[in-house]
C-alpha cells in the first residue's frame, strides 16, 4: 500500500509539464549525443550539467537521468549500423547487430534494440522500486566506520574497471581524492593547498573538473579525425518489424538479460559493460540458437541491450540510497545533487520522497519516450551519422565554454576547465584514465569526513574499521575484489565469446 | 636507454611527484592533529603517501614492462586551446556571441579539410544557437554583444 502512495507521489512530481518536457529533452539530447561515436553518456551528462543548475533539483535530475539512459540507448545505434560502439557497454551489441545490418536487417536489429532496452529498463525500475527503500533502511544502521569502508569499496570498484590496470586506476583515485582536499577544511577552517589563490578557497568546481577531463580532452583526442562521416543504410518503415518467430525467441533472452543487468547494475563499479558481456556470454551457453551467435542472431542484440539498460537503471540504487556512485556518470549525478544542496544517502528517500519517487516515475516516462521516439526516428539517427563530424567538435567546445561561464560568470573557471582538459589529455597519453579520478574527487571529501568522525568516535583507534563487523565485511569484500582482478574477468569473457564465435 | 622508453616512465613519475607534493605540503604547512582529533593535514598526508607508494610500485612495474604511451597530436591540442582562449579573451571585450563565433572558427581551423566558408557558417550558426539556448531560453545573465 505504502508503495502505491509513494508511486503516486512520484507520479505527481514527474507528470508536471515542466518535468515531462525536460525528461523528453533529456532523452532526445541523450540519444542524439549517444548516436555519435566516441561521445558517450559521460560526456553527454558533463556537457549538460551547467544547464541543470538553472532548474529545480528534481527537474535537473530527471533531465540528466534522461540524458544518461538516452545516450546508453543511442550508443547501440552506431554499434549496429557501423560496428562502432557509441558507448563501451554497447560494444557487445556489435557482435550480432552489425552482421544483421550487413544482411540488410538493420531495421529489425534497431527495432529489437528499442524494445529490449525498454523491457530491460522497466525491469530495472521495478527492481529499484522494490529494493531501494529496503537498502536505505538497512543503511541507516551504518556508522561513520561503515560509511568510510563502503566508500573504500566503491573506490576500489571504480579503479578495477580502468582498462590500463588496477594500479593506475588506484593512482587516479588517490589523485582525485587529493584534488578534493583543495580549499577550506570544513572542520578547522584552515585553507589547504590553495597556493594563495583566492578562487581556490571554495575548492575546485566539479563542473570544471568534469568538463575539462571528459569534454575538452575528449575533443582534443577526436578533433583531427573529424573529417569522416559514416555512410548508413536507408531504412524503410515496413522493414523494421521482427517476425513473429523472432518475437517469441526474444522474450526469454530479454528476461535473462534484464535479470543479469539488474544484478550487475547494483554492484558499484561493474556497471553496464560487464552486465552486457556476462549476459551475452551466458545466453550463448543456454540458447537453442547458439550456432547463429556472432552471425546476426536477434538474441545476440536483445540480451546485451536488455542487460545494459536494466543495469543503467539499477545503478541508481547505490547512488541514491548509499551515496556511493556505481560509475563515473553516477558520480556526476551525485555531484549535481550536492550542488543543489541535497546529500544523497539513506535519508534521501525519507527526506526528499518527491525527488526520489519522482525520479523513479520519470524513468518510466523517459523509457516510454525513448520507445515512442525511436521507432519513428530510426531514419533520422541513420541520417545523423552521415553528417560530417567537423561540425560537431567546435560546437561541443563552445557548449562547454558557455556552460562553464554561465554557472559562475567567471572566466577564471573557463581557464581552469582548459587546464583540466590539458591535464586529462596528458594523463590519457600516459595511459591514465580520468574516470576513477572523478569518482575519487566526488567521494574524497565525504570519505575524509567519515574517516575523521570514525577516528574521533573510536578515541583514535584505527582498528575500529576492522572491529565493527559491517565495516570489516565491506573492507574484506574490497580486498577480495582487488585479488579477483588477478583474474581479469572482462578479458576472460571476451576470449570466451571470441573462441565460441570461431568454433 | 631509448628515449621513447624514458617517456613511458613519465606517467608514474608525475604521480610520484604529485603524491609527494601533497604529503610534504601537508606536513609542512598544515596541522596533523592527533589520532583522535585529526587535523586538516592528516588525511592528505595519508592519501598523498599512498599515492607515492602506488606510483613507486607502478614505476618499478614499468621499468620491467614499459606500458606504451599514446601519440600526441599537438595541432588538435592547439586548436582546442586557441578556441577556448579566444572565448576567454574576447568575452569581456566583445561579448559572448562574437567570442563564440571566433572561438568556433579557431577550433575548426585545426580540422583538416574543413573549408573556411563552412567554418564561417558554423561559427555564425553556433553563435545563434548560444543566443537561443542560453540567452533567450535559459535567461543566463550574459552580455551578448558589448555595446548593444
Amino acid at each position: 500500500m505504502e508503495m502505491f502512495a509513494n508511486l503516486s507521489l512520484g507520479l505527481a512530481t514527474a507528470a508536471t509539464m515542466t518535468n515531462l518536457t525536460y525528461c523528453f529533452v533529456g532523452v532526445f539530447l541523450g540519444t542524439f549525443i549517444g548516436v555519435l561515436p566516441g561521445v558517450g553518456p559521460l560526456a553527454a551528462v558533463a556537457m549538460l550539467l551547467p544547464i541543470s543548475f538553472y532548474l529545480e533539483p528534481s527537474t535537473a535530475l530527471v533531465m540528466l537521468a534522461g540524458v544518461y539512459y538516452g545516450a546508453e540507448y543511442g550508443g547501440s545505434i552506431a554499434s549496429i549500423l557501423l560496428n562502432i560502439p557509441g558507448t563501451p557497454s554497447s560494444s557487445v551489441t556489435c557482435i550480432d547487430g552489425y552482421p544483421m545490418a550487413q544482411q540488410g536487417r538493420a531495421g529489425v536489429a534497431l527495432f529489437a534494440t528499442s524494445v529490449a532496452s525498454f523491457f530491460g529498463a522497466i525491469f530495472g525500475v521495478i527492481v529499484m522500486v522494490l529494493l531501494s527503500p529496503r537498502l536505505a533502511e538497512f543503511a541507516l544502521l551504518f556508522q561513520p566506520a561503515e560509511y568510510f569502508s563502503v566508500m573504500v569499496l566503491g573506490l576500489i570498484a571504480a579503479s578495477i574497471v580502468s582498462s590500463s590496470g588496477v594500479l593506475r586506476g588506484l593512482m587516479m583515485v588517490c589523485l582525485g581524492i587529493l584534488l578534493g582536499t583543495i580549499g577550506v577544511d570544513v572542520n578547522s577552517g584552515d585553507t589547504r593547498f590553495t597556493g594563495g589563490i583566492a578562487e581556490l578557497r571554495d575548492g575546485v568546481s566539479l563542473v570544471v573538473v568534469a568538463m575539462g577531463l571528459f569534454g575538452i580532452s575528449e575533443v582534443m583526442i577526436s578533433l583531427r579525425g573529424a573529417t569522416q562521416s559514416y555512410a548508413g543504410q536507408t531504412l524503410r518503415g515496413r522493414d523494421i518489424y521482427p517476425s513473429w518467430g523472432e518475437w517469441r525467441r526474444s522474450f526469454l533472452p530479454a528476461l535473462r538479460g534484464s535479470t543479469i543487468g539488474a544484478f550487475f547494475g547494483t554492484l558499484p563499479g561493474t556497471g553496464q559493460t560487464v552486465a552486457s558481456f556476462v549476459g551475452y556470454a551466458l545466453e550463448k551457453r543456454v540458447s537453442r540458437n547458439k550456432d547463429n551467435f556472432g552471425k546476426g542472431a536477434i538474441e545476440g542484440v536483445v540480451v546485451p541491450e536488455a542487460a545494459n539498460n536494466a543495469a543503467a537503471q539499477t545503478a541508481f540504487i547505490p547512488t541514491l540510497t548509499l551515496g556511493i556512485p556505481g560509475s563515473t556518470t553516477m558520480a556526476l549525478m551525485l555531484g549535481a545533487l550536492m550542488i543543489h544542496g541535497i546529500t544523497p544517502g539513506p535519508r534521501l528517500i525519507s527526506d526528499h520522497p518527491d525527488l526520489f519517487w519522482g525520479l523513479v516515475v520519470s524513468f518510466l516516462f523517459g523509457n516510454l519516450f525513448l520507445l515512442v521516439l525511436n521507432i519513428p526516428l530510426i531514419g533520422l539517427w541513420v541520417r545523423l551519422l552521415r553528417v560530417p563530424h567537423y561540425y560537431l567538435y567546435p560546437t561541443v567546445i563552445m557548449m562547454i565554454c558557455v556552460g562553464v561561464y554561465g554557472i559562475s560568470n567567471s572566466l577564471t573557471d573557463v581557464w581552469a576547465t582548459l587546464a583540466f582538459g590539458v591535464i586529462g589529455y596528458v594523463l590519457r597519453l600516459f595511459r591514465f584514465e580520468p574516470a576513477p579520478m572523478l569518482i575519487g574527487f566526488v567521494l574524497g571529501p565525504m570519505m575524509e569526513e567519515y574517516f575523521r568522525r570514525a577516528m574521533l568516535l573510536s578515541r583514535g583507534d584505527p582498528l575500529v574499521f576492522l572491529e565493527r563487523p559491517g565495516s570489516a565485511a565491506l573492507l574484506g569484500i574490497g580486498v577480495l575484489v582487488l585479488c579477483a582482478t588477478a583474474f581479469p574477468v572482462k578479458k576472460i569473457l571476451t576470449n570466451l565469446i571470441a573462441r565460441k564465435g570461431t568454433a | 636507454m631509448h628515449n621513447g622508453k624514458l617517456i613511458t616512465h613519465l606517467g608514474p613519475l608525475i604521480m610520484l611527484v604529485a603524491g609527494l607534493t601533497f604529503a610534504f605540503g601537508a606536513v609542512a604547512s598544515l596541522d596533523l592533529g592527533s589520532f583522535r582529533r585529526m587535523g586538516p593535514g592528516a588525511f592528505p598526508l595519508l592519501v598523498g603517501a599512498l599515492l607515492a607508494v602506488l606510483a613507486a610500485i607502478g614505476l618499478v612495474q614499468n621499468l620491467r614492462a614499459p606500458m606504451a604511451t599514446e601519440k600526441a597530436d599537438p595541432i588538435a591540442v592547439l586548436g582546442v586551446v586557441a578556441g577556448v582562449s579566444a572565448f576567454a579573451f574576447l568575452t569581456p571585450l566583445l561579448g559572448v556571441l562574437p567570442a563564440t563565433a571566433v572561438a568556433v572558427f579557431a577550433t575548426g581551423s585545426a580540422i583538416p579539410g574543413f573549408r573556411w566558408p563552412l567554418r564561417a557558417a558554423l561559427a555564425v550558426g553556433v553563435a545563434i544557437g548560444v543566443w537561443l539556448i542560453f540567452v533567450r531560453g535559459l535567461g543566463m545573465p550574459f552580455v551578448a554583444i558589448r555595446g548593444i
